[in-house]
């Protein structure tokens, strides 16, 4: 009887012991997450701000922005509230095939972690993992700097990364006008029959799509 | 190793190889579930804001963060056999809001999108991936039994420590 009574005793200390150590370790794991950081910003009421590429002055209506992608609609809508712009899939082929990509003026960001850049993303676009900002804006935040319109991507539909790396960049100081967010996603890329690279950023590895 | 500690309620032979069966199983499953988690901290976290539970993100942070952890601290010391009837404790105070928390979201899934509900099929952020709604609630039932039944299980085999406090409350 006593070592039941014991047990609820045991059961509280084993969880300060278990919190501790669990704090501990999320502390020192290179995976670890931040405990003050806000991953998912919530949309603040903004002006609408949806733009075409060409004429990123221009608040007019979206064009056929990712159509058929699932929430589509709530993604644009989420855009607006956020004060950022989404991009059609034509306006994203026309970027890339645009010769200031090659300049870089025009810079893609895939909003993916690493194994899914890896496994293989548009050609030439850098892995922006907005999770781990520390570990990417170093390298990402000079090229937004410079560039002339940065197109921010991730697996499509309702993946919603595009959209929280997009406010990472903005909060960094990129100019919003700047910032437009590919709905559709590498999954449209795809399907549309679009090249993609596997392994790191432009090492030569491009494979047709197979949607 | 310590291989009994009460003599009051001794079990038959039969009693200490389930504990020792279910010591593995809950212990394995948990740690098992627990890297899965601390290998994919994203991904956990993104599932556990789906349950739209933590409006406030230094809550939603704090239990993505430190769950997985906690699954694995849980499960070593069932496999060990240290405190094991206050870890049981603790995994059934884990297990049952888990449980209805699951059934909850599946349950508004079924209602919106009029499926049956043993066809629901989803990441519950449990670490195995997605699954069958019925079948991961089954599977819950049998962890809440097994571990229910550890609490009340005196005698084990192959135990570093089963009791804990025992020194000290008595």
């Amino acid at each position: 009887m006593r070592n039941a009574r014991a047990i609820p005793f045991e059961a509280a200390l084993l969880g300060l012991a278990g919190f501790i150590f669990a704090m501990l370790a999320n502390g020192v794991s290179p995976r670890g997450l931040s405990l003050t950081r806000d991953y998912f910003p919530a949309p603040k009421a903004a002006p609408s701000a949806v733009a075409s590429p060409g004429n990123s002055t221009n608040a007019a209506a979206p064009g056929p922005i990712a159509s058929g992608v699932p929430g589509a609609a709530n993604a644009i809508q989420r855009l607006q509230q956020r004060g950022l712009q989404s991009i059609s899939s034509n306006d994203v082929t026309t970027l890339f095939q645009d010769p200031r990509f090659q300049q870089g003026l025009i810079v893609f960001l895939d909003a993916r972690d690493e194994s899914h850049y890896q496994a293989g993303h548009i050609p030439g676009a850098w892995q922006f993992d907005h999770y781990r900002a520390d570990a990417f804006l170093p390298t990402v935040l000079p090229l937004c700097m410079t560039a002339q319109q940065v197109v921010i991507y991730c697996t499509g539909g309702s993946c919603e990364d595009s959209e929280y790396a997009a406010v990472t960049l903005r909060d960094a100081g990129v100019p919003p006008s700047l910032l437009f967010v590919y709905i559709g996603g590498i999954t449209e890329w795809k399907l549309q029959g679009h090249p993609i690279e596997t392994g790191a950023r432009r090492n030569g590895q491009l494979l047709p799509s197979k949607p | 190793m310590t291989s009994g500690t009460e003599s009051s309620s001794s079990p038959s032979p039969k009693g200490r190889i389930f504990s020792l069966i279910a010591r593995c199983v809950l212990g394995g499953v948990f740690v098992y579930m627990g890297i899965h988690k601390v290998l994919h901290p994203v991904e956990f976290l993104k599932l556990v804001r789906q349950y739209e539970v933590f409006s406030h993100a230094g809550f939603l942070n704090w239990v993505a963060a430190t769950l997985p952890w906690f699954e694995i601290f849980c499960g070593l010391l069932l496999l060990l056999g240290i405190a094991i009837r206050g870890t049981a404790l603790l995994m059934v105070t884990m297990l049952v809001p888990f449980t209805v928390l699951i059934f909850l979201r599946a349950l508004a899934m079924h209602q919106t999108g009029g499926m049956p509900f043993c066809a629901i099929k989803f990441d519950c952020g449990c670490g195995a991936g997605e699954v069958l709604i019925c079948r991961k609630l089954a599977e819950n039932v049998a962890l809440l039994v097994i571990s229910t039944t550890l609490i009340f299980q005196t005698k084990h085999r192959w135990a570093l420590r089963p009791n804990l406090l025992q020194q000290a409350i008595n």
